[in-house]
């Protein structure tokens, strides 16, 4: 295995993945367990699945889609969307699913991240930050789906969750998301020498080049890539991928 | 059983019909169709440099100047691969109808990097292909992937005509796709009958689901005048040729049986059609390499006493099968215990269509 994990993120609404561009205008891309089948035979390292209208809609996670997901799938699974208790929690790992990815509830009430931790394990929790950069460069975290300011700032947030026992931290880079224009390196940076444990590099990813620099020179543990795993192209065509060992290890070893 | 003397169809066919000598009507039909459609070898050169200076010309100022189809499997590829040695500027156009296998999306992205082919794809709502594929499982025709298939040229026109192109260059072929039994394949091209199909057994509006009414069609190729070329009937298509072709230039690979790079053909051929309706694909397409000379007659019998596909394999997407369509083992059961019917059962335009052959066979230009 490489030192450091790509990671296919995959956005699931309703009962149909799509791909967003900034967090807004998802593109539907397919059904979900057949995206699976291909990713497993293509080896994929772990799969980050994340339900973007479970939080919004306010009815929770689809526990019986994150089943008939998790059966399907060969590696690891982080499942995030609309996760607001410990119950919740349980009943997700219990479902086959590896981990879990909290961001609404845990900037609603940092606790969760300990309560959750304790029970589970940090190994099983991944706190998910989305970051909006502002005017002078300046980083804010987002909450709502990159529509609330909360005035927090990245680094400082991150350690905050790493010291209340988060396992990993997913972080997302709003305005590159879907873009495929390389990752925002010195967010990463910023946010993965500020804390201990790993960070995803998320948002942006555009070719596999992008993944070494993340890796190098951001210092991230683990990349995940959206776009540029379902789009094919300048149509931007459904076309599912995933590098070759061979290709990756190129940038990554 | 009654087995064609210069074939391997047989009376699994329930309109198979045979002369004196006890060759089979298809054989007749492969003939007829070959004379009419496979360019004679003396005129290849001269017709396809035609076609090619055609395509060029209708292209001319436009970042594409045909359409051809992508679905991973040999024919679909080797036109791929054919249309770039021509010289042409092809845009590739894919539907995703939630089966594709990890090898059918492979094979299309390693072609299409390897040729410099731009992809455009459409993925049908899964939902609302789940359901119109149920609602032809329970019409209990041999012709299941009807849905597909009419979705496919649906697309193939659709793309064209907003592109402003004139060509749809596709696979089918003659050499591997003559012999076909009517009930077996009916009616890719027939809206009314999927629409009949789907509006007695379905329930979801199809309104992501690509399709083409007869009025769409005439619009197509009389006023938008868009020709579907059949390439490979203009060279010397052999398929083994072909297929070593693209495994040594494209690094594509085999996937088994004819259109198994798609897993529910691939159910579909290998596992319901034997069961419930008593019918082996193979016949149809071993018969025809058989009567393009690509395979002999004891080869393609003795090819036939091998199972269709490894029995662990079809039990495994056997299961897959009625868990992506959503049903359980007994609603599945159900389903394959109605009892058969062809499309003459339901609403269809095969009378039209018969007619529009007519027509376009003694005008060929205009579907090639
Ligand atoms: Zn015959």
């Amino acid at each position: 295995m490489l030192k450091t994990r790509v990671i296919p993120a995959l956005l699931l609404r309703g009962a149909g993945l799509v791909k967003t561009t900034a967090f807004k205008s998802p593109v539907y891309v397919g059904d979900p367990i057949n995206a699976i089948r291909i990713f497993n035979e293509k080896e994929v390292d772990e799969l980050v699945l994340l339900d973007i209208a479970a939080s919004r809609t306010g009815r929770g996670p689809a526990f019986s889609t994150i089943e008939s997901i998790a059966s399907e799938c060969f590696m690891p699974v982080a499942y995030g969307g609309g996760i607001s208790s410990v119950e919740q929690v349980r009943r997700i790992l219990g479902l086959g699913v590896e981990k879990v990815v909290i961001n609404a509830a845990a900037l609603a009430d940092p606790q969760i991240v300990r309560a959750t931790a304790d029970e589970f394990g940090s190994q099983a929790i991944v706190v998910s930050i989305d970051v909006k950069r502002k005017l002078l460069g300046r980083y804010e975290v987002y909450g709502d789906s990159g529509t609330r300011s909360t005035g927090h700032e990245p680094a400082a947030y991150a350690r905050m969750m790493a010291d209340l026992g988060a396992g990993e931290i997913l972080l997302t880079a709003i305005d590159r998301d879907g873009t495929m224009k390389g990752y925002d390196i010195e967010l990463v940076s910023k946010v993965a020498s500020a804390v201990s444990i790993p960070v995803i590099a998320s948002g942006g990813a555009g070719t596999i080049a992008d993944f070494g620099v993340a890796s190098k020179h951001g210092g991230a543990a683990a990349v995940a890539a959206g776009a540029m795993f379902v789009f094919h192209g300048p149509h931007r065509a459904v076309l599912i991928t995933y590098p070759s060992h061979a290709e990756l290890s190129a940038v990554l070893s | 059983m009654t087995v064609c003397t210069r074939c391997i169809m047989d009376t699994t066919d329930p309109d198979i019909s045979f002369d004196a000598a006890g060759v089979c009507n298809h054989c007749h039909r492969y003939e007829e169709v070959a004379r009419q459609r496979i360019i004679p070898a003396g005129q290849r050169q001269e017709r396809l440099a035609q076609l090619v200076a055609e395509v060029k010309r209708a292209g001319e100022g436009k970042p594409y100047d045909c359409v051809i189809g992508v679905s991973g499997g040999v024919d679909s590829t080797y036109v791929a691969w054919v249309v770039k040695d021509l010289g042409l500027r092809p845009l590739a156009v894919h539907l995703d109808n939630g089966w594709n296998s990890e090898l059918a999306v492979a094979n299309i992205e390693k072609t299409l990097n390897k040729l410099g082919i731009d992809l455009y794809t459409h993925v049908i709502d899964w939902e609302e292909f789940q359901n119109l594929q149920i609602s032809f499982l329970k019409a209990s025709t041999p012709d299941g992937e009807v849905p597909t298939d009419h979705a496919i040229f649906a697309l193939l026109y659709k793309i064209a005509a907003k592109q402003g192109l004139k060509h749809v260059i596709t696979g089918t072929n003659v050499i591997s796709e003559a012999i076909l039994p009517e009930k077996w394949g009916y009616g890719y091209f027939d809206w009314s009958y999927v629409k009949d199909v789907h509006r007695r057994f379905g329930s979801a509006r199809l309104s992501t689901y690509p399709h083409f009414s007869l009025l769409h069609l005439f619009y197509y190729v009389f006023l938008r005048r868009i020709r579907m070329v059949s390439v490979l009937n203009f060279i010397d298509y052999n398929k083994n040729q072909a297929m070593d072709i693209l495994k040594n230039e494209l690094g594509w690979v085999y996937y088994g049986g004819k259109h198994y790079e798609s897993i529910y053909t691939r159910f579909y051929q290998a596992y319901l059609l034997p069961r419930k309706f008593d019918i082996d694909k193979r016949k149809a397409h071993y018969s025809n390499l058989v009567l393009s000379g690509q395979m002999t007659r004891p080869d393609a019998l003795d090819a036939m006493k091998a199972p269709v596909y490894p029995a662990n394999l079809l039990e495994e997407d056997r299961q897959y099968v009625i868990k992506k369509l959503n049903l359980d083992g007994q609603q599945f059961e159900e389903i394959m215990s109605l009892p058969r019917k062809t499309f003459l059962d339901y609403k269809n335009n095969r009378n039209v269509f018969a007619f529009a052959k007519r027509l376009v066979n003694s005008s060929r230009r205009l579907i090639g």
